[in-house]
């Protein structure tokens, strides 16, 4: 284009899940709305518009974003997948959605969608030690589990043992991380 | 009662939660996910000063920009109602929907833009332009308590909401006549801090006004708003969906919650509010801000006699319902923790200051009163000569002590408060022997020994609600079942407990049960989530109901089995002869006569399968006796806290290597689900301990608004935890249960404070404040000089 004009919308051409969408989207408008209000997959949740929380989290052409912090134009031509787009056709769980659900690695479940989205995209072979889990994790808040039943999640979805990793993780706190039960008192 | 329920016991279920495939697919339902054809979005006009006179606020600009629907200010709302001021013994301060006459904090509400969507609505609010006459701010506890302060209300003599002043002479001649051991210990304005910031959604269907809103009290929501725009409830329907977490911030009901309802009753369009995180910094309540001037009379044999406190809590501008004084409150009557002193009295004094009202927040004071009275416990130990664990050992409430009265009324029935604390103190040491601290770190140890109360009578808090709870069984035509509450889950898995409760104590399959929750159109009225209350209320509710629908269903089956209704047993879905299980029925078939053939039914039977219950906790106080005294919970649950730090004396920096919960919360429900209460309420209690920190500058402008500053633990913030479980049955509530929510916050700054201290004992430095961050270790390090330490940078 060498029409310098400010424009107000412009025409996109993206595909969301598999699927081709084509728009005409306000420049302004963000990828988090077009997803939630002009495409209605709500399950890409909105904590911060800061870029700080992660909620937002989806992939663009693969890799892991921040959809409240980038423009829904800038999507042009690109593919976008959102937790609707992992979550397997027949409405049942995908092994890490499994995972989350069995490690109770989710309470309210605002965030849940990013660290899912954030997840999809990582290679655990990246990540072999807790404190790599943690660094991963590092971008998406969460304020109900305190992180420690989705590190199980995490461990179980990439096939470790929920101990796993207390011996090769250096830099990981100890602590059992069990919770045992004793007998009416 | 009668019936089998009465006599059932509850077992524990650890089966994942139902909530869970629609949260983990994208296919929850919160707030901001209402879409409604026609819809339009509002903006508000926040204040941009801390304190000031409103003089006018010019609209005109906005009201012409594009896409706008309409502009209100406070002056078109002033049919709207302020909000009730119901508290007693607290001065009102007539909180209004939008202001009219004067702001009263950064982010107070004056006008609000409706537009086609939310991006014009926005461009819009930026063009109102407020008139504001700025008046001196009082920025914080001190400049409120100065005389000749400022005023925040004119018709206030001074800027205290609430003071009491307790009379002991024979205490004062206690304190006058032993050693005393006293601190200051101050507590940071942070708060809840949800990943789902509010928002509020309302239309006008058939003639009522149907409110979406991310609520823990969906029905005193309604109460409100028919209070407020003076509408009769029946015509109101609040709906609260799923809710992305609240931790004590989402019980309250806040301005948007009238506006956006009157907004929508006026334009008959809907119209959808979704807070932003730098509102939310502003607009939601804040927490835990508080100073504790602690005392300890000891006595020669180094034991504690009594204690006293001077309290101040500052509640900011004051303006929500309910009011942000009852916290301190609890801090207050808290004074003892699960300690044996004989005597105590805090007195408390809360002042309003320009700030963001306070409020609830998970702990819900406890928090700030166990880190006072903590930290007092160790310099304590110091001054006497004593070592604190043997200390906090001679005092804790033994078995033999229960049940025990503590100083202030708190009744406590039951418990492992020793027991807890052995095991939390053997677990410590051998831990702290397996970490190795870091090149320039010091490794510490911690403890906290606290109550917390469960399930309490709100009389007190709110002056309006109280500690009700109601549930409703249905058992459908088919014979599934479905059980309506009042209850506003925020995602501690309510929906599976309710599911769990109805299908022990009525004896049908889980999965045939169906669960509403959130919705006052479906549900008996309730109080909803708050106060650790949940599964404790519903269980009493559940457990009336459910004793009700089995005498009916018995009389049934009793009718069709040829069997005394006294004879029948409901098992797995099926009505049974006791002693021959071959001579049943199955729900589906007692169903069918209840609705259907109902001229089968046994006489005097009437048609249906339907029963309420209604639960009120027995011997929980709504207000203090004549003493001051105040049973404010049904139990108390107890717990200890541990931890190991490593700190490093170069930089201040804490790094938290262990830490465990030591928590008795009787039978557990739903072990997984207690266990993650307990992990989030650690978290958060990291957070304050030591990251997150509400700041204000001298003109009450805030410092902190965005999850840059205000910093929430991450992943690599939070170790793993140690969840060592006691089960002590509470004798006082329905099955023996008690509360878990919000006891997993508590302990902890005070905690890691002690570790803190015990890492760096050599230098005799003394945590007084939360948070402990590295530069106010480096600072007290420096007021502590010690040879071998170097100076932080
Ligand atoms: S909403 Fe995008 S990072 Fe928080
Ligand atoms: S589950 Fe609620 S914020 Fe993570």
């Amino acid at each position: 284009m060498n029409d310098l004009e400010p424009v107000d919308a412009l025409d996109i051409e993206l595909r969301v899940n598999g699927s081709a969408v084509r728009r005409r989207v306000p420049v302004r408008r963000l990828l988090s709305d077009l997803l939630r209000d002009d495409l209605s997959l709500t399950g890409t949740h909105v904590g911060c518009e800061h870029g700080v929380c992660g909620a937002c989290t989806v992939l663009l052409d693969g890799q892991p974003i921040r959809s409240c912090l980038q423009l829904a134009v800038t999507a042009d031509g690109c593919e976008v997948t959102t937790v609707e787009g992992i979550t397997p056709a027949d409405g049942s769980l995908s092994p890490l959605q499994a995972a989350f659900r069995d490690a109770h690695g989710l309470q309210c479940g605002f965030c849940t969608p990013g660290f899912l989205m954030t997840l999809v995209a990582a290679d655990p072979a990246e990540h072999p030690t807790d404190g790599s889990i943690d660094a991963l994790l590092s971008g998406n808040l969460c304020r109900c589990t305190g992180y420690q039943n989705i590190r199980t999640a995490v461990r179980r979805a990439w096939g470790r043992d929920d101990e796993g990793n207390a011996s090769a993780g250096s830099d990981t706190p100890l602590g059992s991380g069990t919770s045992s039960g004793s007998g009416a008192s | 009662m009668s019936g089998g329920a009465a006599t059932a016991g509850l077992v524990a279920d650890p089966r994942p939660r139902r909530e869970d495939p629609r949260l983990l697919t994208g296919q929850g339902s919160y707030v901001a996910d209402v879409r409604l054809p026609g819809m339009l979005e509002a903006a508000f006009v926040r204040s941009p000063l801390a304190h000031a006179r409103i003089r006018a606020v010019d609209t005109d600009a906005a009201r012409a920009a594009p896409g706008v629907i309409a502009v209100l200010t406070g002056a078109d709302l002033s049919d709207v109602e302020p909000f009730p001021d119901l508290r007693e013994r607290t001065r009102p301060v007539r909180q209004r929907a939008l202001c009219i006459d004067r702001v009263r904090y950064v982010g107070a509400p004056l006008a609000v833009v409706v537009a086609e969507d939310r991006y014009l609505a926005e461009d819009a609010a930026e063009l109102v332009d407020a008139d504001l006459e700025e008046l001196p701010v009082v920025a914080d506890m001190d400049a409120a308590l100065a005389p000749g302060a400022p005023l925040l209300y004119d018709d206030w003599p001074d800027d205290r909401i609430v003071a009491t002043a307790p009379v002991d002479p024979e205490l004062d001649a206690i304190f006058e006549t032993h050693q005393v051991v006293r601190g200051t210990y101050r507590m940071q304005r942070h708060t809840a801090m949800p990943m789902e910031t509010r928002g509020v959604v309302a239309t006008v269907e058939r003639g009522r006004l149907l409110v979406w809103t991310s609520t823990q009290v969906p029905h005193v929501v309604r109460t409100v708003i028919a209070r407020t725009l003076g509408l009769p409830e029946h015509r109101i329907r609040v709906v609260a969906g799923d809710v992305g977490g609240g931790f004590g911030s989402k019980l309250h009901v806040y301005p948007e919650e009238v506006v956006i309802p009157a907004l929508a009753w006026r334009l008959r369009r809907p119209v959808r509010w979704i807070e932003d995180r730098r509102e939310h910094f502003l607009a939601s309540s804040h927490a835990r801000h508080q100073r504790h001037d602690l005392e300890a009379a000891v006595d020669e044999r180094g034991d504690i006699v009594a204690v006293r406190g001077d309290l101040v809590c500052d509640v900011g501008s004051g303006e929500i319902l309910p009011p942000g004084v009852a916290p301190a409150f609890v801090s207050a009557g808290s004074i003892t923790g699960p300690y044996r002193f004989p005597r105590s009295q805090a007195r408390l004094t809360c002042v309003v200051t320009n700030k963001t009202p306070s409020g609830a927040y998970r702990g819900f004071g406890t928090p700030e009163i166990v880190f006072a009275l903590e930290r007092l416990l160790e310099r304590v130990a110091r001054e006497t000569g004593q070592d604190p664990v043997e200390l906090r050992r001679r005092h804790l409430i033994r078995p033999e002590d229960l049940p025990y009265e503590t100083p202030n009324g708190r009744r406590i029935d039951s418990g492992s408060h020793l027991e807890a604390f052995e095991r939390a103190v053997a677990w410590a040491e051998t831990t702290r022997e397996r970490l190795a601290p870091t090149a320039r770190g010091s490794i510490g140890v911690g403890y906290a020994n606290y109550i917390e109360g469960v399930s309490p009578n709100y009389h007190a808090t709110s002056g309006l609600w109280a500690q009700q709870e109601t549930s409703t069984l249905r058992i459908e035509p088919d014979g599934t079942v479905v059980v309506a509450s009042g209850l506003g889950p925020m995602g501690q898995g309510t929906e599976t407990m309710l599911a769990t409760l109805a299908s022990q104590l009525l004896g049908v399959p889980h999965d045939q049960v169906e669960v509403r929750l959130g919705d006052t159109d479906l549900s008996p009225y309730g109080l909803g989530s708050f106060g650790s209350r949940s599964t404790v209320v519903a269980a009493g509710a559940v457990q009336l109901a459910a004793g009700r629908l089995l005498d009916k269903v018995r009389t049934i089956a009793g009718h069709l089995l040829e069997a005394s209704a006294t004879d029948i047993e409901l098992v797995d879905g099926r009505a049974r002869v006791v002693g021959s299980p071959d001579r049943s029925v199955g729900l589906a078939e007692v169903a069918h006569l209840a609705y259907f053939r109902t001229f089968d039914l046994p006489p005097g039977t009437e048609p249906g399968l339907e029963a309420t219950g209604a639960y009120e906790q027995p011997g929980v106080d709504h207000r203090p006796n004549a003493q001051g005294k105040l049973n404010i919970c049904l139990t108390y649950a107890n717990s200890t806290h541990a931890c190991v730090v490593d700190v490093d004396r170069a930089t201040g920096v804490v790094r938290l290597l262990a830490h465990l919960a030591v928590h008795d919360a009787g039978l557990l429900l739903n072990p997984q689900v207690v266990d993650g209460q307990i992990m989030g309420g650690v978290a958060q209690g990291i957070g304050g301990a030591l990251y997150e920190q509400l700041l204000h500058d001298a003109d009450g402008q805030p410092l902190v608004t965005s999850f840059m500053d205000y910093l929430v633990p991450g992943a690599p913030e939070v170790p793993e935890l140690t969840i060592d479980h006691l089960s002590t049955p509470s004798t006082t509530t329905p099955f023996g249960l008690k509360g878990a929510g919000e006891a997993g916050a508590t302990g902890v700054p005070a905690a890691i404070a002690n570790a803190v201290c015990d890492a760096l004992r050599d230098t005799g430095i003394d945590i007084t404040q939360t948070p402990i961050t590295p530069s106010s270790i480096r600072a007290a390090l420096r007021a502590t000089p010690d040879p071998t330490t170097t100076e932080g940078s």
